[in-house]
Parts: C-alpha cells; sequence; structure tokens
C-alpha cells in the first residue's frame, strides 16, 4: 500500500489550473521530492491532501485512508509553507498544544528534535511573537515531526534556516526515512532534494512534467562532452550511439550524449584525448531544462 | 475538541473577562447612579424643554417613564451595553474562520486529526459560553449594585428574561458574523462588516422608534427584539424575542457552517 498516493488530481482557481490530472505514488520509506517554481502547485497538492483544499477532481489517499479524514491525519506530520502559529502562546504551550491532538502519539521524538535543531530551552518558554523567523521555522519542524509520523509532509522545510540547521534537517530526515518513515518534501532548494531524495516529482503550471528517480532523470538528460584530441578530431563522432549531435573543428569536439557513454569514450581513448570535460549533470541542469523547455526539453536536447 | 476549547479559553480568556468586568461595572454604576441622584427628576427637566408628543414618547420608550426599574432597564439599553456584548461576538466570530485563515493559523490547526465539525463546534461553543458569561456578568452587576444601593430588587424570573434576551442578541451578532467571517479571509474586513452591520441596525431601531414614519423598520433590527424595558418594567415574556433572535442566530451559523465545509482554506 502507498503511503501517499495522487490520483489524477485537479485543481482550479478561478481561470488558473493550479492542478491538472496529476498522479503520483510515495512507497513506504521513501524521500520524495516535489519540485517546481511558484505557482507549480506544490501547496496546493499537499493542502489537497491534508484536506484544506477540495479537489475539483481525483483523489488523495494518506496511508490508505482518503484524504480529508481527520483519522487519515492521525498518522501524518505536516509543515506549511508560510508556518504561522499562535503569537501570544509559548513555543512550548504550542508544541504541547500539538501533541495532545494525537493522544495515540505521544511526542517521543521532541527532545531529539529540539537537539538536533540547536532549540534552546529558553527559546521554548518565550511567547512565539518574540522568536525570529528561523526558530519558528525550527519550531515548525519540531511541531510536524514530533509525533515520529508515518507520513511527513513538509512544504519548503528549510526556507529560512541557518546552514548547520539545513544539515541537521537532512540528517533527521534521512534518519526518519531509515525507520521506514515516508517524507514528500516540498521544496525549491535543489541541492537539498538532491541530497535527501530517491525520486522526484517536476510540476510546472499545475502538470506533472516529470515523475522519475534522480538517477534515472541524470541518465535520461542530454549531457555536453568537450573533447580536445592531441591531434585531428576523428571522423564519424555523431554516428556513434548516444551521440545526438557533434561540434567538431580540426582537434576539439563538442558533443551531446544521451544515455551509455561507452562508445563515445572508446573512440576518444582511441583517438588520443588531451583533455576531455564531462561534468555530471546537476538536478538544477534537469530542472532548468524542463523549465525553459517543457515536458520534452530534457529529452529533446535543453541547454545544448 | 477539548484541546481546542483549551486554546481558545487561553488565547481569549482575557478579553472575555475584561468585557464582562466592564459590563458588570457599568450596570452596578448605573444602579449607583440611579439611587445616589435624582436621574429621573434631572431627565424629566431636561425633557420639559421639548415638545409634549416627544416628551411622553422619549420617557416611555427610552426611560421607561422615568421610574426607578425604567431608569435601572435603560442600563441594558445603553450602547455601551449593546457594544460590549456585541463587539465580544464579533470578535470571536471573526476571529473563528477569517481571522484565523488570514494569519494562517488554521491550515496547522486543521492539518491535525481534527474534524471541521470539531472544529466549529468548538468556535460556536466557546463563543456561546463566552457570551452567556457576559450576560451572567452584566445581571451579576445590577444585582449587586441593587442589593449595595438598596434599590428595589427586579423580579428574578424578569432578570432571567432580560439574561437570555441579551445572550440571544449577540448570539445573532456572533452568528452573523460567523457568517461573513466563513466567506471572508481577512478579519479587518470581517469585522467591520459585522460592527456595520450591528451600528446600522442599533441607529435603524432608534430612528423607528422616535420618527413615526420610519417605525415600521423597526421590526427589521435585531435590537427590535431585545426591549429591557418591556422585560424588566412590564414584565413582559421573551417568546418573540427568542424565536427571532435564536432563529437568525441558528440560520446564520447553519448557512456559516455550510460554507466553512466547503471552502478551501487558508
Amino acid at each position: 500500500m502507498p503511503a501517499l498516493e495522487v490520483s489524477n488530481l485537479a485543481k482550479r482557481y478561478g481561470p488558473v489550473h493550479a492542478l491538472r490530472g496529476v498522479s503520483f505514488a510515495l512507497e513506504p520509506g521513501e524521500i520524495f521530492g516535489d519540485l517546481g517554481p511558484n505557482g507549480a502547485g506544490k501547496t496546493t497538492t499537499l493542502r489537497i491532501a491534508v484536506g484544506l483544499v477540495r479537489a475539483d477532481a481525483g483523489a488523495v489517499r494518506l496511508l490508505g485512508e482518503p484524504a480529508g479524514r481527520a483519522r487519515a491525519r492521525e498518522r501524518i506530520g505536516y509543515l506549511p509553507g508560510e508556518l504561522r502559529l499562535w503569537d501570544e502562546l509559548s513555543g512550548r504551550a504550542l508544541l504541547d498544544h500539538f501533541a495532545r491532538c494525537r493522544p495515540s502519539r505521544p511526542p517521543l521524538l521532541r527532545e531529539r528534535l529540539l537537539e538536533a535543531f540547536g532549540f534552546a530551552q529558553s527559546d521554548l518558554d518565550r511567547r512565539v511573537k518574540f522568536l525570529s523567523h528561523g526558530t519558528r521555522r525550527k519550531l515548525g519542524l519540531v511541531l510536524a515531526m514530533q509525533h515520529d509520523p508515518d507520513l511527513l509532509l513538509l512544504d519548503e522545510p528549510t526556507a529560512g534556516l541557518d546552514p548547520l540547521v539545513q544539515r541537521a534537517f537532512r540528517e533527521v530526515v534521512l534518519e526518519r526515512a531509515r525507520a521506514g518513515r515516508t517524507v514528500l518534501l516540498s521544496s525549491h532548494v535543489l541541492s537539498e532534494v538532491e541530497a535527501v531524495c530517491g525520486r522526484v516529482a517536476i510540476l510546472r503550471a499545475g502538470e506533472l512534467l516529470a515523475l522519475e528517480s534522480i538517477e534515472g532523470l541524470r541518465a535520461r538528460m542530454l549531457r555536453r562532452a568537450s573533447v580536445r584530441f592531441r591531434g585531428p578530431a576523428p571522423e564519424g563522432l555523431a554516428r556513434l550511439p548516444g551521440v545526438e549531435r557533434a561540434e567538431v573543428s580540426r582537434s576539439e569536439a563538442t558533443l551531446w550524449v544521451r544515455g551509455d557513454v561507452n562508445p563515445l569514450l572508446g573512440e576518444v581513448a582511441r583517438a588520443g584525448v588531451e583533455q576531455f570535460i564531462f561534468p555530471e549533470p546537476q538536478l538544477e541542469d534537469i530542472f532548468l531544462a524542463y523549465y525553459q523547455g517543457g515536458r520534452g526539453a530534457a529529452d529533446a536536447g535543453a541547454r545544448p | 475538541m477539548r484541546n481546542l476549547l483549551r486554546a481558545l479559553v487561553a488565547r481569549h480568556a482575557a478579553f472575555v473577562a475584561l468585557s464582562g468586568l466592564f459590563l458588570a461595572a457599568f450596570q452596578y454604576l448605573i444602579c449607583a447612579a440611579v439611587a445616589s441622584v435624582d436621574v429621573g427628576g434631572a431627565l424629566a427637566k431636561l425633557l420639559e424643554s421639548l415638545p409634549p408628543m416627544l416628551q411622553s414618547m422619549l420617557s416611555a420608550t427610552l426611560f421607561g417613564g422615568f421610574s426607578v426599574h425604567g431608569l435601572l432597564a435603560f442600563g441594558w439599553n445603553h450602547p455601551i451595553a449593546q457594544a460590549l456584548g456585541a463587539a465580544v461576538a464579533i470578535v470571536l466570530a471573526t476571529g473563528a474562520v477569517a481571522g484565523e485563515a488570514e494569519t494562517g493559523a488554521v491550515e496547522l490547526l486543521l492539518s491535525q486529526p481534527l474534524s471541521r465539525g470539531r472544529y466549529f463546534l468548538a468556535q460556536a461553543g466557546f463563543a456561546f459560553v463566552a457570551l452567556a458569561l457576559l450576560s451572567l456578568a452584566g445581571i451579576g452587576g445590577t444585582l449587586v449594585g441593587q442589593r449595595v444601593f438598596q434599590v428595589e430588587p427586579f423580579a428574578t424570573a424578569a432578570l432571567v428574561r432580560l439574561g437570555w434576551a441579551y445572550l440571544l442578541l449577540q448570539c445573532a451578532w456572533f452568528g452573523i458574523t460567523l457568517l461573513f467571517s466563513a466567506f471572508g479571509r481577512e478579519g479587518g474586513r470581517v469585522a467591520s462588516a459585522g460592527f456595520l452591520v450591528a451600528l446600522a441596525s442599533y441607529i435603524v431601531q432608534v430612528i423607528g422608534q422616535f420618527w413615526e414614519r420610519a417605525a415600521f423598520l423597526a421590526p427589521y433590527t435585531l435590537q427590535h427584539y431585545f426591549q429591557p424595558q418591556d422585560i424588566l418594567v412590564k414584565g413582559a415574556g421573551i417568546a418573540q424575542p427568542v424565536a427571532v433572535l435564536l432563529g437568525v442566530a441558528l440560520v446564520t451559523t447553519a448557512v456559516a457552517w455550510w460554507r466553512f465545509r466547503r471552502r478551501d482554506l487558508p
């Protein structure tokens, strides 16, 4: 049974299509990235999942339960992108309030999380309105995770956090996944997604552009290799398997390659290489390829 | 739900308690004024300068004929008493949906295993209890004032009827503002709308009382169904006020609930 199942989800806000038939599923223990720029539909997906927004079509199931039912939210933890808390309560009162919302799941992880995020005990006794943005954000993370939820839905979890806390967050997320918990991480921070997520969904204007493992996306990505040969560049480079395009000038060649690079490497090695530059595609490249060219861009050769 | 009620108490207790204290003090001071100063005589002298028709109308409708009980009853019809009750009702109703949506706190709250029904019920239940306490505080002020200043006490049944009528009037304001709140996203706008409706209703009712040609408008105002003079001085029943005010409160709250359970949040 998927931990989270999103099926053909559609939502409109007036004339704007926030989601157009988005489907994906998260397996238990998976860390999944939901990527997209502002207005892509990431937050709407999460809000439908926790029952705050009604879908026009499609369905979401949380741990087997239809989204929207209070019971479905018993075993999840949710961090909104725009976290607002009751300013007049102290951090401790807030943590206690939200812990009492789930009597069956005591906040066993609270102390561990407070320590991991470097939360000073004195901050807990201060009213929320006197806490800094970053400290509020840390409080939000503790609120979402203190009851050790089976499914974590985190919207821009590290926005406003310092690098140390970001690293601590990544460690905690990986630790929870090792313990069998599922995490959906909606983020703009590509390095963060790349560091912890196994698979990603890339959304744009409410449409699912890609749903794949990061490795799979990298493999499908058109990559550029720059070669400087010791002598003249060999002929027939453009006809090698995997090479989709080649620009050759005397001893230099720029090649756009997809998939298996071994045929190219063999040929290049035989010709004698002075310099070979073949950078690993970063998630950012993939992401930008999708956003600059749409669904087919990454396949068809974005940024050649 | 108990957890949410506890949070509501923590957040609003001071405001409700202060409002109750203020209403109690106000009713107590009305008793003090009526007992220590010849307010009736002073008002009668003031009204002597007015045309005879206006004199009788004012003295009968506003001050219950300048009797001690009539003047005490005016304390419940006074704009301060009206504004205090409406303020508590409007603030609580605004905060229930639009206020929480505007601050964004509702997003975190309703992502917990708490149904919208329970959330709504907790908000409405808390408001009812808060308004009932406010009403009781006012009645307490009148009772203590009458005792301390040795003013002839009202019949207990009349005071109970007055308390119910005042409570239901505020519940009606709560329901109307809750309706705006269920449709709205900005607390300021919702509170302003609730306040304007209450103010307009009060003004129309006063005009309808003193200007015969506008009298037909009075039954369309909520204050028309809250007549402390009739209840305390004439011993009138409150069947019609209960029916109207309770009806308004229930219908508006029901429509607000219908909207709230369907709307997107925040």
